[in-house]
């Protein structure tokens, strides 16, 4: 039945968002002022590891970190485009293989058994990049490879290699520079593919890197300022080779003290940098970035938190027969035909962030649908169906009772 | 041990059992319950039905209406009360087999009651698939409970438990062919001294109209529950169209998900045929012993029927206690045994590998349901063996029984 109505309302619903739409616009430009929550409704990621060969495990293992801690938060794989120029795991010189670990002790597996690499190998180029970032790719790619963003995405976008003076080296043989990054977002933004970008770089003079940009809503934080070294963190002993960098190692320690629920600021984030422990002068540039960094969500770039409406409660009707509360009604468990089988890194749903606005009128469809229910469920049909259930009942005790009392 | 006292300390014991979280472990487990006898589905049909949807409209629900009208008006299934219904259902099976047990060697009682009783209700093809909520333990109290009453000659009691296992099993309608032999004969061993069936046709055709009588009564109840006949496709039509290829260890699942459709009609009809052939050779060449053919059923039900679960071939396992004067001429108990531990020990191991590890693929416990057949159908032959040549009795001399 909902689909005969499901055209028109949805064209009354353009049309009434068309009239709306100077009055929301203002609003999320007074929204903005008031430094109120972000205009995003889905979040992506884009982890860079740009440099190849076994002594760079590092990167791998900083592109990881990221990568798992953007997941534990809540972006899905399908939003995540992961780009890893080498394969550390099952690198012949890595004594645990299948694993990657970024801390000496290798206390914590970032490989894990279900993680999706989209792009990996040789396939990491400027090129690739650049295409993922503007969407300009051969038809023929497919969606899992693709940054399918729209005007209310965030996007995280993290890169980590051997970087220069507004330069960063890809595969060792090629480099991408700050302008062609600065120009691609521009080219993002007169596409409308984002809502806002955090950029986050972690390479020697990264500071450089995101100089250049000059698009709105794009926040940019890089490890080390111009003429300043990056530094790793720790090797580890029996994988031979530095395990995690310094600044990459303490952003993702800040990480781990968040959930889907924190309520912790970027603000909060960049006050964390410690100049001393990280060895480098980290930097932030928010120029561009139009709300104020103290009301910017940390889980608005790195975790996939969604808005929800509450609708007003269905009045349901009482069951067939009402025991005492203390007994549960017959429980429905969702029919699981492999209970057993381990699902994602993030076990638990999404968590649901109530708007506060509890005078929200609920959509036209879903006032439609709680109608069709409850005149399906009409008080006559429920009564019919008691008289039913219970005359069959009746009609097997009385036909077993009777062929019990005959006695043969 | 007293019959008196150890029968409801072994009951007791597994309602004891059924109110720790052990039956929330096995809810899901395939090997314990199929599609057909699924407690989640259970639950789900019965709370889709009092929401008012049709629970036959698609779905996983394939019980039958009976069981629909009872769980949602008489018995309501919480996690109180299905404790006590599974353990009534193993309790009253359990004593038919005692009675069964009773009426064929013709006494009152006797020391081997307990043993009997036991060989049920501590038998783990039994008790696990009650634990685990399967309403196979109904079936197979319901399949006992018309043995019984057909044992003591009561013809409409036992025509009616097979109408109502006929409601919930498809399947078992075959057990007709037995239960009536065993209705026109008398339950007492005569395997030792075979005679040739005193052919009383007249006598099978009142049967056979009572029992097509209650059949139809309780097809009408189901009607009138749902309110039509979607009821029949979804219930009895899993047996013959095999919709649902949920892992079991049965040997059709593996069979029909490599099937290309093109010949899935064909390989049905002869699925279904080859249930079917074995009723009525089975009575003929037991017809001096209708319980021995009846279980004998049982056996080839438990191992070539569509949907088994654990407690088919529990069942058969079980009612061998019956049949003490056939274990001196078993060929081969020890191999059957041990093929039975063997499979018992592969079917969830290979399971997780498969489901829950992801190590394995279904290969595994398709090979695991592969011994399981084998034990069964080993079990089967033994039985068959033995029970025939019980009649031949010691041999003298060098010879030796080749062929019955």
């Amino acid at each position: 039945m909902q689909y005969r109505h499901y055209n028109t309302l949805n064209a009354l619903l353009l049309l009434s968002l068309c009239f709306l739409a100077p009055v929301w616009s203002s609003n999320s430009q007074s929204a903005v002022q008031n430094g109120g929550g972000s205009a995003h409704t889905n979040n992506w990621a884009v982890l860079v590891c740009a440099s190849r060969y076994w002594f760079n495990y590092r990167h791998m293992a900083n592109a990881l970190g990221m990568y798992r801690t953007v997941k534990r938060l809540g972006i899905p794989d399908s939003n995540i485009i992961l780009m890893l120029a080498d394969d550390a795991a099952c690198n012949s010189r890595n004594r645990y293989p299948g694993c990657v670990f970024a801390n000496q002790g290798r206390h914590l597996d970032l490989y894990g058994d279900n993680i999706e690499v989209d792009y990996r190998g040789y396939e990491v180029t400027v090129e690739n990049f650049l295409r993922v970032l503007t969407g300009r790719m051969d038809p023929s790619v497919p969606r899992s490879k693709r940054l399918l963003t729209d005007d209310r995405s965030n996007i995280f976008v993290y890169m980590t290699g051997h970087g220069g003076n507004e330069f960063l080296k890809f595969q060792d043989n090629e480099e991408i520079s700050a302008f062609d990054i600065a120009d691609a977002f521009e080219q993002m933004w007169q596409k409308k593919r984002y809502n806002e970008i955090f950029f986050m770089i972690d390479t020697c003079q990264a500071n450089t890197m995101y100089s250049k940009f000059y698009s709105p809503n794009v926040l940019a934080t890089g490890s080390s300022q111009i003429h300043e070294n990056s530094y790793s963190y720790e090797n580890d002993n029996d994988i031979g080779v530095a395990v995690i960098d310094s600044y990459t190692h303490y952003v993702l320690e800040f990480m781990e003290g968040i959930n889907k629920t924190s309520q912790t600021t970027m603000q909060d984030l960049f006050n964390s940098y410690d100049v001393d422990k990280i060895r480098s002068h980290p930097g932030v540039r928010m120029d561009l970035f139009h709300r104020d960094i103290r009301h910017a969500l940390v889980t608005d770039f790195f975790g996939g938190v969604a808005q929800v409406e509450v609708l007003p409660q269905l009045s349901t009707e009482e069951p067939i027969w009402s025991h005492n509360a203390s007994m549960a009604s017959p429980v429905v468990p969702a029919i699981d035909l492999f209970p057993l089988t381990k699902g994602n890194i993030t076990e638990e749903v999404q968590d649901v962030e109530l708007t506060g606005d509890k005078t929200a009128v609920p959509h036209p469809f879903a006032l439609e649908l709680m109608a069709a229910v409850q005149n399906s469920t009409s008080q006559r049909e429920t009564n019919y169906r008691t008289v039913r259930a219970w005359a069959s009942a009746a009609l097997l005790v009385a036909l077993v009772g009777w062929v019990c009392s005959r006695g043969k | 041990m007293d019959f008196r006292l150890a029968f409801p300390a072994l009951v007791a014991g597994r309602l004891l059992l059924a109110y720790t979280s052990l039956p929330d472990v096995l809810k899901n487990d395939h090997q314990l319950s199929s599609p057909l006898t699924s407690y989640s589905r259970l639950q789900e049909g019965v709370y889709l039905f009092q929401q008012g949807f049709d629970p036959y409209s698609g779905g996983p629900f394939r019980h039958s209406p009976l069981l629909l009208s009872v769980f949602s008006t008489v018995f309501p299934l919480t996690r109180f009360t299905s404790p006590i219904l599974w353990t009534a259902c193993d309790a009253v099976a359990a004593w038919a087999l005692v009675r069964i047990w009773r009426a064929r060697q013709n006494i009152a009682g006797s020391m081997r009651d307990t043993l009997v009783a036991a060989s049920y209700l501590l038998n783990p093809y039994i008790f696990l698939p009650s634990l685990a909520f399967s309403t196979s333990s109904i079936e197979n109290a319901l399949c006992l409970t018309s043995l019984m009453f057909a044992c003591q000659g009561r013809s409409s009691a036992a025509l009616m438990a097979l109408a109502l296992l006929t409601h919930l099993s498809l399947p078992s309608i075959l057990l007709l062919f037995p239960v009536s032999l065993l209705l026109l004969t008398d339950p007492f061993s005569h395997l030792a001294f075979p005679r040739p069936f005193v052919a009383r046709i007249p006598s099978l055709p009142p049967l056979l109209a009572e029992f097509t009588a209650y059949f139809l009564g309780l097809c009408a109840a189901a009607t009138l529950l749902c309110g039509n006949t979607t009821w029949v496709e979804k219930t009895w039509g899993a047996f013959l169209l095999l919709p649902d290829l949920t892992p079991n260890p049965g040997l059709w699942w593996y069979f029909f998900t490599e099937m290309f459709d093109h010949f899935r009609p064909f390989f049905l009809m002869v699925f279904s045929v080859h249930l079917l052939i074995y009723a009525l050779p089975l009575c003929i060449k037991y017809q001096h012993d209708g319980v021995y053919a009846t279980y004998l059923l049982l056996g080839v039900l438990a191992t070539f029927k569509a949907y088994p679960t654990l407690s088919d071939p529990g069942l058969f396992l079980s009612m061998s206690a019956l049949f003490p004067e056939t274990y001196p001429y078993l060929r081969h108990p020890i191999v059957t045994t041990l093929l039975h531990l063997h499979a018992s020990l592969l079917l969830p191991l290979f399971h997780n590998l498969w489901l829950t590890q992801g190590t394995g693929n279904a290969n595994f416990f398709y090979a695991s349901t592969l011994v399981f057949g084998m034990a069964n159908g080993a079990a089967l032959l033994d039985a068959m063996w033995a029970g025939l040549r019980v009649a031949i009795g010691e041999m003298r001399g060098e010879c030796e029984v080749a062929q019955e």
